[in-house]
């Protein structure tokens, strides 16, 4: 994707002339990097959170806390799903205006992302309800980070 | 049968545009129709995402309405691109009877089967050519121009045909690509360039009219097909008195941004019909190119229709 | 009353810990049951194209190059070139971390990075010449925060995205608010050091701190790349952090050799992380936003507001309150993504130029990152200096009301952003 959007800066300075595909082309790339690195920042409890308040509580309240958000996150992905599964047909019949690819490959990865978390959200539920959720998951949760790394990537 | 009903409409455009009348007088008459159980909302400048996305929203039925130019909407319908051909319509009274007649419903016919329900056809207005670095007044001058294109491959191929480095772009990003000169050149409606503010950063328009394309006034089928017939009736009336206050609206505008552009500051210029025909005779293969997309009978059969308006 | 569903159910959900995307996912859902149109499709749909914009590709590539600068020994060599120009003056360690943080803002647009590049080689220097550590921690935290303020910089991205405002205006506002804060640094930290007695380092000769200009060369030529370009239209923002990664890569691997092809994929690695963990809170922030406009919730807001909705300065106080209050809990990002669609139909309808409120908003937000209880840049230099957060939080403080100095003679004085903007486009 760097590649071929500077390719294009220099062809349109160079030799006046760009690649018509690379916009389109590099913002559906960006959607697939968005929507698969979303499942493996949820895997490694990457997403921004506000754990304050979970912070106060102890160790049950934060297990309590910690289901809670795993039932939420599994609703949402499955309301996503299942919009996705409704809005198929629509997309299957739409085709990017320049490159000619069928919406559905852009629209079709939230399918990916919606079912790659819910099964890390179903696991974890497993894990809290029969009580081998470790320490170190509990620590992640609330958000005690071991490295700076993982705070610088949070991008702020 | 009236129920009450909330009717959101989607805008890509800003509340000045003409399409504000419109929506205003199909507001009032719907209004006075449904002794105000209906309610609309319009939505201006993509606050409910862009064209495209909107007329998806409509299709799955999440959104009431949108009002779109055609070129976006050919993701949906091919033939649509129909409207993108260069120099297909030469003139308002054409446009007119080519929409509201017969090829008009033609068109509005197609968009059932992808769920959405055409209304009426409302006037975004011929496009011209504005630039930074020359007047455009024959072929030669389009040689190498940056040109910003709707992300629609008629356009672009268009452009390209003629000589110029088309850039497909969002609209969004225009203005600051114009003043950046990262682009030297878009073409747009009069209203459009006036209401954008493009004149600010650009010097040269030329009126090149080298496409006229229309408004669709869309509704989502699975909420239209909710209506009773009766209300199916108010709301095709009251598209149709807006259209009529629209076009009126943009026609006079279209005037007033002339003069406005003009008063900016920039160069305005017509092209000679001489070197006009060389320029339609250099962007007659994008015809043939396009026949594969919009389909050979659609063109075949706008030709015949404004064939018979023209009274050939 | 739908703007109580709206807080509640986002409000509660961020409560239990949930992160911020499922969050707020999770208000665009329950928003849209109850207008009564319960639609998955409208997730499905806003999600992707949220992030399907040509504008937002500008964010991993402004990472990228963020994390190149780094390990490509870009840092090293500005701080290096800071140090012997004020390097000997007292307290000089300390203007050495204000101008190095300024000259990285103009590189890359993360304070996180920044700080914890800053502060992993200014801490141990100025611990061993005597400065007080924790105040240190403070000024490098405080500078690092300029980042988002000084294009190029992710947060007038995603801000100019959601608010629908021209992000070469917002990049070229945001100079002088960056350039104002720098020097409130440098004033309040001459204050508060000039007691410190501290070990000084020795001043250096001309032919030296040429030497070490030549070495920062590339590393300085950067931002006039950066800068010039977007400027003067030779490309479009996000064309711009393709050719800073693209350059800072060139510099790292070629000329000062501390990059090795080794490393890149862990820093591609890396940068695709930080990308997706951003991209996807934007993604989802469309959710909610869209449901927010089409509620109607600003109407809702403006009906409360009218008092004031004529009066541009105590509109513009209100708002910048409340951002300050929103921004101790909450960072950078998630802050646009909720306030943004939220407010700027409020400013537009008072007539405040969206340039003007984007750079204070953005300020203010920055701002947030340094208060407590959530500051991700605190976190970060209290990890990095190993001093703990509370001493921290005591240290920033002086560093902090200078920042909060500025925000207020911007909001007194909109001339300061508007005229050299005015200057800068023509
Ligand atoms: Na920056
Ligand atoms: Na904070």
């Amino acid at each position: 994707m760097t590649g071929m959007v500077f390719v294009n800066v220099v062809l349109r300075y160079g030799f006046n002339s760009g690649l018509v595909i690379s916009e389109e082309m590099s913002r559906f790339f960006f959607v697939w990097l968005t929507f698969i690195g979303a499942v493996l920042a949820f895997a490694e409890n990457g997403h921004l959170g506000v754990e304050t308040l979970v912070r106060m509580f102890g160790r049950r309240g934060r297990i309590i806390c910690m289901a809670l958000t795993n039932i939420l996150i599994l609703f949402c992905v499955a309301v996503l799903f299942w919009g996705n599964w409704q809005q198929w047909p629509i997309n299957a019949t739409m085709r990017s205006p320049v490159a000619g690819m069928p919406l559905a490959y852009v629209y079709g990865v939230t399918f990916f992302t919606a079912v790659g978390v819910g099964v890390i959200a179903i696991w974890r539920l497993f894990k809290i309800v029969t009580g081998r959720t470790t320490e170190a998951e509990i620590a992640q949760f609330v958000g005690d980070y071991d490295t700076i790394d993982a705070l610088v990537e949070r991008g702020e | 049968q009236i129920s009450e009903r909330t009717l959101r409409i989607a805008n890509g455009i800003a509340e000045d545009h003409p399409v504000g009348d419109g929506v205003d007088a199909m507001t009032q008459c719907v209004d006075e129709r449904t002794n105000g159980a209906w309610t609309i909302n319009a939505f201006w400048s993509s606050a409910l995402g862009d064209d495209l996305q909107s007329a998806q929203a409509l299709r799955s039925g999440t959104l009431e309405m949108v009002i779109s130019s055609s070129s976006p909407l050919v993701a949906i319908e091919p033939a649509l691109g129909v409207f993108d051909l260069p120099f297909l319509i030469s003139n308002e009274e054409e446009a007119d009877a080519l929409l509201d007649g017969e090829f008009g419903q033609y068109i509005s016919d197609m968009m059932p089967q992808h769920n959405l329900v055409n209304l009426a056809f409302w006037e975004n207005g011929f496009r011209n050519l504005s630039n930074s670095l020359r007047p455009v007044d024959e072929l030669e001058d389009f040689e190498g121009m940056r040109v910003r294109v709707m992300q629609n491959n008629i356009f672009l191929d268009t452009f390209q045909t003629l000589g110029a480095n088309a850039q497909p772009m969002a609209f969004g990003e225009v203005f600051t690509a114009l003043e950046t000169g990262a682009i030297d050149a878009q073409e747009n409606p009069y209203v459009t360039i006036d209401t954008s503010r493009f004149f600010e950063v650009q010097d040269y328009v030329s009126n090149t009219r080298h496409a006229y394309t229309p408004f669709m006034v869309l509704i989502s089928k699975p909420i239209f097909d909710t209506f009773s017939a009766e209300e199916q009736q108010i709301l095709q009336e009251c598209s149709i008195v807006g259209r009529d206050v629209q076009r009126e609206a943009s026609r006079a505008l279209s005037d007033e941004s002339l003069q406005r552009i003009k008063d900016a500051g920039l160069e305005v210029n017509d092209i000679s019909e001489e070197n006009m025909a060389k320029i339609r005779e250099a962007v007659a293969g994008v015809y043939d190119r396009a026949a594969e997309s919009i389909g050979a009978d659609v063109i075949e059969r706008v030709n015949a229709e404004l064939a018979a308006i023209r009274g050939q | 009353m739908t703007l109580v569903v709206f807080l509640s159910s986002l409000l509660g959900s961020m409560a239990i810990g949930a992160p911020i995307a499922f969050a707020l996912m999770f208000c665009g859902i329950v928003l849209m049951a109850y207008m009564g149109m319960f639609m998955p499709q409208i997730v499905a749909q806003n999600m992707v194209d949220g992030a399907n914009s040509f504008v937002l590709l500008a964010i991993p590539f402004f990472i990228l190059a963020g994390e190149l600068m780094n390990a490509g020994g870009l840092s090293k060599r500005i701080i290096d070139f800071a140090i012997t120009f004020v390097g000997h003056l007292r307290g000089g360690l300390g203007f050495v971390a204000i101008i190095a943080a300024l000259i990285m803002a103009a590189l890359s647009g993360s304070a996180a990075a920044d700080t914890a590049a800053l502060a992993a080689i200014l801490i141990p220097m100025m611990s061993k010449a005597g400065y007080n550590v924790p105040r240190s921690a403070g000024l490098i935290a405080a500078g690092g925060i300029i980042a988002p303020v000084i294009p190029p910089s992710i947060a007038f991205i995603i801000f100019g995205v959601a608010a629908n405002v021209s992000i070469t205006q917002l990049f070229l506002a945001g100079i002088v608010p960056g350039l104002m804060m720098a020097v409130a640094l440098l004033a309040t930290w001459a204050f508060v050091s000039r007691r410190d007695g501290v070990e000084i380092l020795p001043r250096v000769s001309w032919a030296e701190r040429g030497r070490a200009t030549l070495r920062a060369g590339w590393a300085l030529m950067m931002p006039v790349i950066i800068l010039g370009g977007i400027r003067f239209g030779v490309f479009t923002p996000t064309e711009a952090g393709v050719v800073a990664a693209v350059y800072a890569m060139f510099v790292g691997l070629f000329v000062y050799r501390e990059l090795k092809f080794s490393e890149l994929y862990g820093v591609f690695l890396r940068a695709a992380k930080t990308t997706s963990v951003v991209l996807f809170l934007v993604a989802a922030a469309l959710v909610s936003a869209w449901l927010i406009t089409s509620a109607n919730i600003p109407a809702e807001i403006a009906r409360i507001l009218e008092p004031v909705l004529d009066n541009q300065l105590l509109l513009m106080v209100l708002i910048m309150v409340l951002v300050f209050v929103v921004g101790t809990a909450l960072d950078l990002t998630p802050t646009i993504l909720i306030l943004t669609p939220v407010l700027m139909p409020l400013v537009r309808q008072a007539g405040i130029d969206p340039v003007y409120f984007g750079v204070l908003f953005i300020m203010n937000n920055c701002i947030g990152l340094l208060t407590p209880p959530v500051g991700v840049v605190l976190n970060v230099v209290s990890g990095v200096a190993r001093v703990p957060l509370g001493r921290v939080i005591t240290g920033v403080t002086p560093f902090l009301l200078a920042h909060l100095f500025v925000l207020l003679l911007l909001l007194l004085f909109p001339q300061l952003v508007m005229t050299p903007l005015s200057w800068m486009r023509h």
